[in-house]
């Protein structure tokens, strides 16, 4: 199909790239927002605005709530759908869990309970969850939308596209591109060292933007390619479900095997037995993970078989000390309160595996580290934004002459996935500072938003777009960016007048959370502000004449 | 360029790359499980280098001369190497 190897690269690069730059537009920019998902959500839910706690007492404060937990009311209407008919009064708790981290003020809590009218499956069941004050034991409310954690962190991974784990494949097919354009960006430059260190900002644009585009691209090269990658391997049994298919009896026997040398039960007896102590074996836990050289708190805390003789309770040790995400669990019996089983070190592949999912999902406690994450996730977003600009301004005069319409839409898509997607993320903030706090399903109301400012973003883009027919700027881009800077101030002045937590107060208080998110709208509202002013005056100098195009840009696609 | 060659070299890319990878996971899987590996280990080790063939697999869709070519080894060779892997374990004491 192609006369060279570099042409076939190219054309990948460049096709593969325009089309699903898009979408790793929006993974590589909202998983830089999931660095700090935790700190987002104490910005969004001023209640929870206090500092981490650890696992509080499960005997004393967890256990009388979980008792008190239910089902979630649309689970249980799903659930007499699948029956056919009314459920149980009341449906058995089969699992709790309890999960926190060196970052999180609030505790989630989880439920599992068993549907057991189901004829056809015997495993049916539902979920519950809550957030609770560790301190108190008060349950928050739970239309408070964690915008950090319950959305812009999903959006990273899975788009929020639940149906048949579309959203998972779709993100795993853009990772996979993601791969092949460095492969071909590479192949494409193959002076990279000399690029590393090229950029001229005073050429004309289609330069510069090709500059800066192979400068983000290859500075950042090995953090691009060791997170998409990994990307893929933390969702592998997803995209390759070999043990629940092919290998089935295999993974089944190794699964059960595994449970035998542990000694943990696989199913509940059916008789029922009271739970020890839960603290006495979170302190067992505790003194044997500091005699194994790595004192630590609980991160994770699961009771399975709930009230059964054969439950068991697995407490799973905080990473915030280490890269490697392994919880070194430690597994009790559930009614006598006694040790059954000490995961012992992971084997060599494990531990590489655990390794590499630690250093993509980041638990470990070093800020610097994290706003190292921060910045390698912006850089690709800046690496994928040129290479829509370059797309276009390399293309946009032949298109004018030619009355194409190709480069107009590529550039009022790129509008909507660079200026539109950062306007809709502020607007998400603001109205989750406008609403009002008792307005029912807030949580949607702040979704809605969220997804209407985008798609008015898009649609201003594509109104505005058309200067680029006649091989100009278009204008939108410096219009979105007065809004971007107005909605980023906007929030900040929000924070402050419906919370009273204004800069200089907690930066006093040095709770870093706000503080930090507040210094950091003010940054995005003087960026913004600053390229608008600059497209002014690109789109006042801008002179009909095109610029010649240079030899090293032709083999670019 | 016409449409049906590229619309041929995306489909071999992409869903032939898969079958290949597949292939490559479940013949690797049985072949480290026959070399005395746990299934664990296996699993993991497989998972952690097929995206890099599925990433080999799909930039060779492109550069290869011939679509048939691409698309007899990774269809062809992902079903031959998941036969092969579905006889092993069968086979497995």
């Amino acid at each position: 199909m192609f006369a060279t190897f570099r042409l076939s690269m190219a054309w990948l690069h460049t096709w593969f790239g325009l089309v699903l730059g898009y979408l790793l537009m929006v993974i590589f920019f909202f998983g830089s927002l999931s660095v700090f998902d935790r700190e987002i959500d104490r910005w969004a839910i001023p209640q929870t605005r206090f500092a981490p706690q650890p696992m509080p007492s499960f005997d004393t404060l967890l256990a009388p709530i979980f008792a008190r937990m239910v089902p979630e009311a649309h689970e249980l209407e799903e659930a007499r759908a699948r029956v056919g008919g009314p459920l149980p009064a009341e449906l058995p708790p089969l699992n709790w869990g309890a999960y926190t981290t060196h970052r999180d003020p609030v505790l989630a809590m989880y439920a599992e309970y068993a549907v057991t009218n189901n004829p056809t499956d015997p495993d049916d069941h539902v979920h519950g969850h809550i957030t609770i004050d560790p301190r108190t034991g008060q349950v928050l409310p739970d239309d408070q939308l964690k915008i950090g954690s319950d959305f812009f962190y999903p959006l990273h991974y899975s788009l929020h596209l639940g149906w048949k784990d579309l959203g998972y494949w779709v993100v795993g097919f853009a990772a996979l591109v993601m791969l092949a354009a460095l492969v071909s960006g590479v192949v494409i430059h193959r002076r990279l060292f000399r690029e590393f260190f090229t950029f001229r900002p005073r050429k004309h644009l289609q330069r510069s933007t090709l500059d800066l585009h192979n400068l983000t691209g290859v500075v950042a090269l090995p953090f691009h390619f060791f997170f998409a990658l990994t990307g893929l391997t933390v969702f592998a049994s997803i995209y390759l479900p070999v043990s629940e298919t092919m290998l089935k009896p295999q993974a089944q026997a190794a699964a059960m095997a595994e449970a035998q040398g542990m000694g943990l039960d696989f199913k509940p007896s059916g008789v029922k037995a009271p739970l020890a102590s839960v603290d006495a074996m979170v302190r067992e836990a505790k003194r044997r993970w500091a005699a194994r050289g790595m004192p630590g708190e609980v991160g994770y805390l699961y009771v399975n078989h709930v009230g059964d003789r054969n439950s068991y309770v697995t407490l799973y040790r905080a990473g915030s000390d280490r890269v490697t995400l392994v919880g070194q669990p430690i597994h009790f019996d559930g009614p006598s309160g006694r040790v059954v089983h000490e995961a012992p070190p992971p084997s060599l592949i494990a531990s590489v595996n655990d390794f590499l999912t630690g250093l993509h999902l980041q638990h470990f406690e070093h800020w610097l580290l994290r706003w190292f994450y921060v910045l390698g996730g912006l850089t690709g977003c800046a690496c994928i934004a040129t290479g829509f600009i370059f797309f276009v301004e390399k293309r946009k005069r032949q298109h004018a002459r030619a009355g194409s319409l190709g480069a107009r839409w590529a550039d009022a898509m790129a509008v909507t996935a660079v200026t539109g997607m950062l306007l809709a993320t502020l607007s998400m903030l603001v109205a989750n500072r406008l609403l009002p706090a008792d307005l029912a399903q807030r949580a949607d109301w702040e979704k809605g938003v969220f997804w209407g400012a985008w798609l008015l973003a898009w649609g201003h883009a594509v109104a505005r777009s058309g200067p680029v027919r006649q091989a100009r700027l278009s204008p939108a881009w410096r219009e979105q960016c007065w809004a971007a800077a107005g909605f980023a101030l906007g929030a900040v002045g929000l924070n402050w007048a419906t919370t009273g937590d204004h800069l200089l107060k907690t930066l006093g208080a040095r709770y870093w959370p706000v503080a930090g998110m507040d210094l950091v709208l003010l940054v995005v509202a003087g960026l913004a502000a600053t390229a608008a002013l600059t497209l002014r005056r690109r789109e006042r100098a801008a002179q009909p004449q095109a610029a010649p195009v240079l030899p090293a840009e032709a083999a670019h696609g | 360029m016409a449409p049906g060659p590229v619309v041929s070299r995306i489909a071999a890319s992409v869903l032939g790359g898969w079958a290949f990878v597949w292939g490559c996971v479940t013949l690797g899987i049985a072949l480290l499980l026959r070399a005395g590996l746990t299934y664990a280990d296996a699993r993991t080790l497989t998972y952690l280098l097929a995206f890099l063939v599925y990433l080999a697999a799909f930039c060779w869709a492109f550069a290869a001369r011939s679509a048939w070519r691409v698309w007899g080894v990774l269809l062809g060779g992902g079903a031959a190497m998941t036969a092969l892997a579905a006889w092993l374990v069968r086979a497995a004491p």
